[in-house]
């Protein structure tokens, strides 16, 4: 029993992160229309810019956290526009070619830090949340809560941003209708970039709380990226809500299938349950029409 | 049906002549140029038919599939677990079942997702290739990550022509379904516009599950043959995901979507990886190099190098927009062809 709370409190605890990563995800979808393959790869862009900030200057991951936001907000500013182009060109087929040119952008992210920092783990270390929390028999690693914590400040933020600020109705209008939207003044290809650019920035920094949770390889960037497409999917495409459900259970059911299954079966997992998902229902827990 | 005469005769003398000169150099090849050589067209025979089965569900039905090394790994591995002392198959014998194997799978995988939006499709492959993986690396029967061998063959020209004639049969059967019959129609009408095709009474949905399997059949035979070509295979040589990733950047370096663009992509791209590596080592940067090509392709050539020929769509456009205006009838004629052509792919 006290195993299985430990579990479900392990799992909680991920879910958070793995919510931090998606609602950008799903933001940059439902205005862009394109799935960007390569965020795991941000994830882990994130976390290896926190371990050399940390190998060059000793700063702790919460320092890094407004850097990584910055850095990878002006990334995603020049790459924006890139997917834009494609998304809205006369190509013979333009969703497809967008999705190609991501995969290539995760193609010279994954290469490259292949090339220089090799396969070997790496863990950004923090000093300032180090240590474990017992309660009631359960033990909880302090950095696994401050990362919680984190992810869900920076997920309330960006809720406050989408649904009481006029840039974020903009947004929200964008994501339900563009041609309407452009009619109405907003400017979709400058929001596109924006939303784009807002979404690296945070993915970035999730993966500065991911790489201080978990260690880092380039190889997990791609497990990161089926992990976020599955909570979007699970909740329904475009819905924020569901988006907090649906990265809570993902984090539960990975803490369940690796204590009682064995680590080497959550992909395997994750994806019957993703695949049952699509067949019962395949507009998500939101149940809304795409 | 279609009828190889009138095909012969409908071709150009130029293409006639480039066809034997092909065919001539492919069956003399191994003959009169050394192993080295023997091995890099033995590899280029393998990548056309893996690129080849790529761009047909991709390029002629419009789903993206990045976990296609999932098939290939399957035939692989049913090769090798099937010719393993204590079943001793025929080697021959083993390819058909691993072709039915990946068959199956892409049927019942594609049941639910090929329904829905392209997105889903793409992540739920990939999804499924690393599942693959993972399954093959914690079973037993294929030996974990350690791997299994098969018997040995050092007979190079033996799977030279092997390689060839399965990747032959795959682009001959392909042509005819794809560019010569109904099948290929209502494929690319699915592709083009699915709701119009279903107005035209197409089973949109079986139509879309067929492409996914036919493209699920050719990796898995190729696998099969890789598996006992490399005598030993584990999941990081056949389940490794930089074999999806090069299929993509061959059809896309080709030409998307069309016959002769995965043969065109795979030729260069296996020649420039074999520079690569001779000249950096085996290193990842190489992942960088395709990366950024992909990039440059979608961005700058997103017909692949066979919209660089002559008269290919591209190309009559351009002339339909640049094109001189006074000799008037030669244009209309271009104008119509053209616009004919606009909704078709090169």
């Amino acid at each position: 029993m006290e195993m299985l709370i430990q579990t479900l409190v392990t799992g909680v605890l991920i879910g958070g992160l793995y919510v931090a990563v998606s609602i950008g995800f799903t933001l940059s979808f439902g205005v862009l229309d394109v799935i960007d393959l390569a965020v795991g790869m941000w994830v882990v862009s994130g976390a290896y810019l926190a371990i050399v900030l940390q190998q060059l200057y000793g700063l702790e991951p919460l320092v890094i956290l407004p850097i990584a936001f910055v850095f990878f907000g002006l990334v995603g500013w020049l790459l924006g526009p890139l997917i834009y182009r494609v998304r809205t060109s006369n190509y013979a087929l333009p969703t497809l070619m967008a999705l190609a040119f991501t995969f290539g952008t995760q193609l010279v992210l994954r290469g490259g830090y292949l090339a220089t920092f090799g396969y070997t783990p790496m863990t950004v270390k923090t000093n300032l949340f180090s240590g474990v929390w017992h309660f009631m028999g359960i033990s909880v690693p302090v950095v696994r809560v401050a990362g919680f914590g984190f992810a869900l400040l920076l997920t309330v933020l960006l809720l406050v941003f989408l649904y009481f600020t006029k840039p974020g109705l903009a947004i929200r209008a964008m994501a339900q209708n563009k041609e309407s939207a452009g009619l109405m003044g907003v400017n979709v290809k400058r929001m596109s970039t924006f939303v784009y650019a807002l979404y690296v920035g945070m993915t970035g920094m999730a993966g500065v709380l991911m790489g201080s949770v978990y260690s880092t390889n380039p190889i997990v960037g791609l497990r990161y990226t089926l992990l976020a497409f599955f909570v979007v999917v699970l909740a329904g495409l475009g819905s924020v809500l569901g988006v907090l459900v649906a990265g809570l259970i993902l984090g539960v059911l990975q803490a369940l299938v690796t204590v009682y299954l064995g680590a080497n079966y959550t992909l395997m997992t994750v994806f019957l349950v993703l695949f049952a998902v699509l067949l019962l229902l395949p507009n998500g827990l939101a149940r809304r029409a795409t | 049906m279609w009828n190889p005469h009138t095909e012969w005769q409908a071709m150009s003398l130029m293409r006639k002549a480039a066809l034997i000169a092909l065919v001539v150099i492919a069956v003399s090849l191994p003959f009169w140029v050394g192993p080295y050589w023997t091995r890099i067209a033995t590899g280029i025979a393998m990548w056309a038919g893996l690129a080849l089965s790529w761009n047909v569900i991709c390029g002629y039905a419009g789903y993206i599939s990045f976990g296609h090394v999932a098939f290939f790994g399957i035939g692989a591995y049913s090769t090798a677990i099937l010719m393993q002392p204590g079943y001793d198959w025929n080697f021959f014998a083993t390819l058909p079942v691993g072709a039915a194997i990946a068959g199956g799978l892409a049927a019942v995988i594609g049941w639910p997702v090929l329904k829905l939006r392209g997105a889903y499709f793409a992540i739920g492959t990939w999804a499924l290739g690393e599942a693959i993986r993972e399954f093959a690396t914690v079973v037993p029967i294929t030996g974990g990550s350690y791997g299994l061998s098969l018997p040995p063959n050092t007979s190079s020209i033996f799977f030279y022509f092997t390689m060839l004639i399965a990747a032959a049969l795959a682009y001959i059967i392909c042509f005819v379904l794809l560019e010569r019959s109904r099948f290929g129609y209502r494929v690319k009408a699915v592709r083009d516009s699915e709701i119009a095709a279903r107005m035209q009474g197409i089973n949109a949905d079986r139509v879309k599950i067929e492409a996914f399997v036919l493209s699920a059949v050719i990796p898995a035979i190729l696998g099969g043959i890789n598996a006992y070509w490399i005598t030993f295979i584990n999941p990081e040589s056949v389940l490794n995901t930089l074999l999806t990733d090069q299929m993509v950047v061959m059809v896309l370096l080709g030409g998307l979507g069309h016959i002769w663009g995965p043969a065109l992509g795979a030729g260069l791209l296996y020649f420039l990886s074999q520079e690569f590596a001779a000249q950096f080592g085996d290193t990842t940067w190489y992942l960088v190099f395709i990366g950024i090509l992909v990039m440059l392709v979608v961005l700058f050539l997103p017909d692949g190098l066979v919209s660089l020929s002559p008269n290919t769509r591209r190309q009559r456009i351009l002339y339909h927009l640049f094109g001189r205006t006074h000799k008037k009838q030669r244009d209309s004629k271009n104008v119509a062809a053209a616009k004919e052509s606009i909704d078709e792919r090169p």
